[in-house]
């Protein structure tokens, strides 16, 4: 397929946290608030005067200074970002908005705070407890946090307007992202996609970790463009996946699953579209807050997430979107470390494939992948199995 | 307030089993063929050496022992008969798994030792007594339930080197937790669908999740609450450190990955491996006290889809009291959650009770804190450890037989205190704390600390829990209270909820009870803990302590050995310290396989 146009600045938006879209941000007067998980609403980040980034730490290196504080068998994601943030890497923040969902990522965030990695007068780190289940009572705390310790913190320091219009007005413009990425996302429902998983990835990510107003322009126009991209004749790709899973914030990893053969169609992890990029659209009969508190709790998909119903979403999950997008089978990973994670994978790989018959990969990855020959050979191999299982399926037999 | 019932409830040992008697003789054909099969395979020649060798071995230490004794002076032969022996490490042989002999404690002492071991069999025969069969069958279908033939192994080196007092303190500390246990595993084998299918006992029985407190069932009085998991693995784990070992490795081989605690793990093995008791009418899971053992409860209901479950969930910023009431309105779903599942109502007068007895249990341990941070500790040790930890987490005023316990230890404490006792006497050298996960159980740590280098663990961190009393008047508030004290179970009250928790509370604890030494222990998977290592390390080095960091993995010793951890602080001691150990015998001695 012929490159996509805005692909090249796109991947050299991601080469860096403090990219130049968010420097030119805060140019305009804004102010950068960082997060790191989907439990925090991203509308409530970006009211008023503010935008938010959601954190990554491209181009990892040595990870020796955080290995030191936080030890070796700990998150490499949770590492890597307190690496970066001692390094200097996020002193452009104006706050740091922690979620005590997993105890890593809430130690990294605390590591913030000790080691005092930010040195601007009003930078703050909050905290906030997350809910473990979908009911009345939690979601009325999961309201309280988010008022309490992420919002009113944000205009008691910064004077940030977050009342329920600067929440709606916030939620509008996030949707007018999710309405460009979701519907370049439905392109992959095609039988032969104008656009690759690695590309998708690309987009997504951009859209949280820039600026929105910044980049939405040249996000319609790739829209535009691929509406009439022609795709290759002979695609290179030997079969349809899935992928389920913890944070992938690394373009690496795709580049290596789809340079094994495996178009990557559907993104149920955390920095990919589902949850993330789906519209919600709010009513006037209850508040803003609630109502965008509700669709966060609701549409998380979450290993944290214990209750049954939610544990039964996301196996539907998974099967829904593999059989919408027309998957062969599904990579079923983990950010190696991750405790929620590694339980979940192991067990609903087995689920997957006795309850519901996909056929399933299932793998603990580092932070930065792009490397992993061992990661490549398993691609591999599955890949080779799913080719076998067509071929077994047009021969007619089992 | 209501009358106490009795405890357990009588009618709960009455109810008709209704064992499939063809399934269990299905069962142990299959048995008896496995033990066929291992007679088979049997090499009985190296077996019949092994033994001529253990009873050479048995004659040659008697010779040893023999000439030892007649070598000591007049004045050490006496203090030998009236005050005990002292080189401990003579006890341990390597490859076996009980130790050679008992203890000599000196005359006094080793009687009373006796007669301890007598009351706890007496205990246990009667308590089994009552509904035999199931029991026994259970070991049948668990192997877990044949580890816990070495109880008195384990009871015996929880009280290694103790005198006079201390040792029985300790005595009556342990023995109402082997009795909790003992009850609690006949209920289990009397309910198992697989075994004794007592169906009226089921509708009974509420399974919790062992990380969740027991307290919720003191408003329950007429139904059974067991910790699912605490008999067939936690508990059982630190009677035999290998227990869990196939359970951990099965669950691995399903393919969850070796970095997890051990703790869910094993938890998660023993589903997959179908070694868990069928039981109950529900069960309550937890999110409880950390991330990976909030995930087991997926593969509980994977392997009992059965079974109704209730996820308990409190927040953890449990410091911001904006939390509280999502914490007691989960406590309110899910005493509705029993209630529908049971029929049973809801006793506040029941409750109230109970959190009283428990108000006035705190009270007590309050004091053994108060003498123990004094220049003359008393009660300290393992088995003063783990019925702390039983009490507060699993008893929770529910059995009023405890407070017996309390008052007549207390009343030892004070006399010991006044007495100015030591517990291992004349081995005092270094008063410290532990902290972070313990793992003293398993290495029968903390003896050994005192024993071989004089260092008097006087506290851990498991320990120093919610210690403020119970509302016991107004519901609304009670309930408030209760989440407060669920959220600050053992464990979860340090390592959750901010980094406070455990950093600055490490030096608030050192100053209070005065510390010298912090024994670090370092779960090599607890992440909570892992990723403050730094902080810890450098702000103890600035406050002057000596911390000794022993790595360890819980009930998994592949990872990290007993006799690995003990060297940790041997080399610290030797190294930097530059120490003679107080009992020599005790620095390098092999028991892996040891109970």
């Amino acid at each position: 397929m012929k490159d996509l146009k805005h692909l090249i600045y796109f991947e050299g938006l991601l080469e860096s946290a403090n990219n130049e879209l968010v420097q030119q941000a805060q140019k305009d007067g804004k102010l950068a608030m960082g997060y790191t998980c989907f439990h925090i609403p991203e509308p409530l980040l970006n009211v008023d005067n503010c935008f938010s980034v959601r954190l990554r730490a491209p181009n990892t290196g040595s990870i020796d200074i955080a290995t030191y504080y936080m030890s070796n068998y700990t998150c490499e994601y949770a590492r890597a970002l307190t690496e970066r943030a001692i390094e200097g890497g996020y002193q452009f923040l104006d706050a740091m908005i922690g979620v005590d969902a997993c105890s890593m990522m809430n130690r990294a965030m605390e590591h913030f705070e000790l080691l005092q990695v930010n040195s601007k007068p009003t930078f703050f780190v909050t905290h906030t407890d997350m809910p473990y289940k979908v009911t009345d009572y939690t979601l009325a705390s999961y309201i309280k946090q988010m008022r309490l310790r992420v919002l009113d913190r944000m205009t008691e320091v910064y004077g940030v307007d977050t009342s329920d219009e600067a929440i709606r007005k916030a939620v509008k413009e996030h949707n007018e992202i999710c309405k460009i990425i979701s519907e370049i996302g439905e392109m992959r429902k095609a039988d032969n996609p104008v656009i690759t998983g690695y590309e998708f990835h690309i987009l997504c990510l951009v859209t949280y970790c820039c600026p929105k107003y910044l980049i939405i322009d040249k996000l319609k126009e790739t829209l535009e463009e691929l509406k009439t991209r022609k795709p290759d004749e002979k695609p290179p790709f030997r079969a349809r996946v899935a992928i389920v899973g913890s944070e992938i914030d690394d373009p690496g990893l795709t580049k290596l699953i789809e340079g094994c053969g495996a178009l990557i169609v559907s993104d149920r992890f955390c920095f990919g579209s589902t949850p993330g990029r789906e519209v919600f659209e709010l009513s006037d009969d209850e508040d803003a807050l609630t109502q965008v508190c509700r669709h966060y709790m609701q549409a998380a998909e979450c290993a944290r997430y214990i209750s049954d119903e939610k544990v039964a979403q996301r196996r539907e999950t998974s099967d829904r979107l593999a059989r919408e997008y027309k998957a062969d089978g599904i990579i079923y990973e983990q950010m190696k470390y991750c405790d929620y994670w590694g339980f979940e994978r192991t067990l609903v790989a087995h689920v997957m494939t006795e309850d519901y018959g996909w056929p399933v990969l299932s793998v603990d990855r580092l932070y930065i992948t792009q490397g992993s020959g061992q990661l490549r050979t398993r691609v591999q191999a599955f890949v080779e199995s799913l080719e076998i299982k067509r071929i077994h399926k047009e021969e007619g037999k089992n | 307030m209501a009358n106490t019932p009795k405890f357990p409830n009588p009618s709960f040992w009455k109810y008709k089993d209704h064992m499939d008697w063809s399934a269990q003789a299905k069962n142990l054909k299959e048995v008896a063929g496995i033990c066929v099969d291992m007679a088979k395979e049997a090499d009985w020649p190296a077996f019949g050496k092994h033994l001529l060798q253990g009873w050479k071995d048995f004659g040659n230490r008697a010779a040893d022992e023999f000439n030892i004794v007649k070598a000591m002076s007049r004045e050490e032969q006496i203090d030998l008969v009236l005050n005990g022996e002292k080189h401990l490490g003579r006890l341990y042989k390597a490859g076996s798994m009980a130790t050679v002999r008992r203890e000599w404690r000196g005359v006094r002492d080793t009687a009373y030792d006796f007669y301890e071991w007598g009351h706890n069999w007496v205990m246990l025969l009667t308590t089994f007594s009552k509904d035999l069969v199931p029991a026994l069958n259970s070991m049948l279908y668990y192997r877990w339930m044949v580890s816990y033939f070495c109880c008195h192994s384990f009871m015996d080196k929880n009280v290694i080197g103790l005198r006079g007092r201390a040792l029985r303190m300790h005595h009556e500390l342990l023995f109402p937790v082997f009795r909790y246990v003992a009850e609690n595993l006949v209920f289990l084998a009397k309910t198992d669908a697989k075994n004794g299918n007592c169906i009226d006992l089921n509708k009974k029985l509420v399974l919790i999740d062992e990380m969740t407190m027991g307290q919720i069932m003191a408003g329950f009085p007429d139904l059974l609450g067991i910790p699912h998991q605490l008999l067939p693995v936690f508990l059982v784990s630190e009677l035999d450190q290998l227990t869990c070992v196939p359970y951990i490795d099965a669950v691995e081989s399903y393919g969850l990955p070796s970095d997890t605690c051990p703790v869910p793990s094993s938890e998660c093995g023993a589903l997959v491996t179908d070694s868990l008791p069928h039981s109950g009418c529900c069960f309550i899971s937890s999110s409880m006290p950390c991330d990976g053992s909030t995930m087991a409860s997926s593969y509980y209901s994977r392997r009992f889809p059965d079974v109704p479950v209730f996820h308990l969930c409190f927040p953890v910023r449990y410091l911001d009291e904006e939390t509280v009431q999502c914490g007691a309105e989960d406590i309110k779903a899910c005493i509705k959650f029993v209630e529908e599942q049971t029929g049973a109502q809801w006793n506040w007068d029941a409750y109230f009770t109970a959190m009283t007895r428990f108000n006035k249990e705190t009270d007590y341990e309050l004091q053994k804190w108060e003498v123990n941070k004094t220049d003359y500790p008393q009660l300290i040790g393992p088995c003063y450890e783990l019925y702390r930890k039983w009490n507060y987490e699993m008893d929770g005023g529910t059995d009023p037989r405890i407070l017996k316990t309390c008052e007549k230890v207390n009343k030892l404490l004070m006399e010991a205190y006044q007495a100015k006792d030591e517990p291992w006497v004349g081995k005092m050298r270094h008063r410290a704390i532990v902290w972070s996960c313990p793992a003293h159980y398993y290495a029968n740590f903390s003896n050994w600390a005192a024993n071989c280098w004089g260092i008097d663990i006087l506290v851990e961190m498991e320990s120093l829990n919610f210690t403020k009393h119970l509302e016991t008047s107004d519901k609304e508030e009670a309930m408030r209270d209760l989440a407060r004290l669920y959220e600050r179970m053992v464990m979860r009250r340090h390592t959750n909820g901010g980094y406070q928790n455990v950093v600055d509370e490490l030096w608030k604890q050192c100053e209070d009870w005065r510390t010298d030494f912090v024994i670090m222990y370092q779960n090599v998977a607890c992440k909570n803990m892992a990723t403050l290592q730094g902080i810890l390390d450098e702000q103890g080095r600035a406050r002057n302590l000596h911390m000794i960091w022993i790595e360890h993995d819980l009930m998994d010793p592949r990872t990290v050995s007993r006799r690995t951890m003990r060297d940790k602080v041997s080399n610290y001691m030797q190294t930097v310290m530059q120490e003679q150990p107080v009992d020599a015998s005790l620095v390098d001695f092999e028991d892996d396989v040891t109970w």
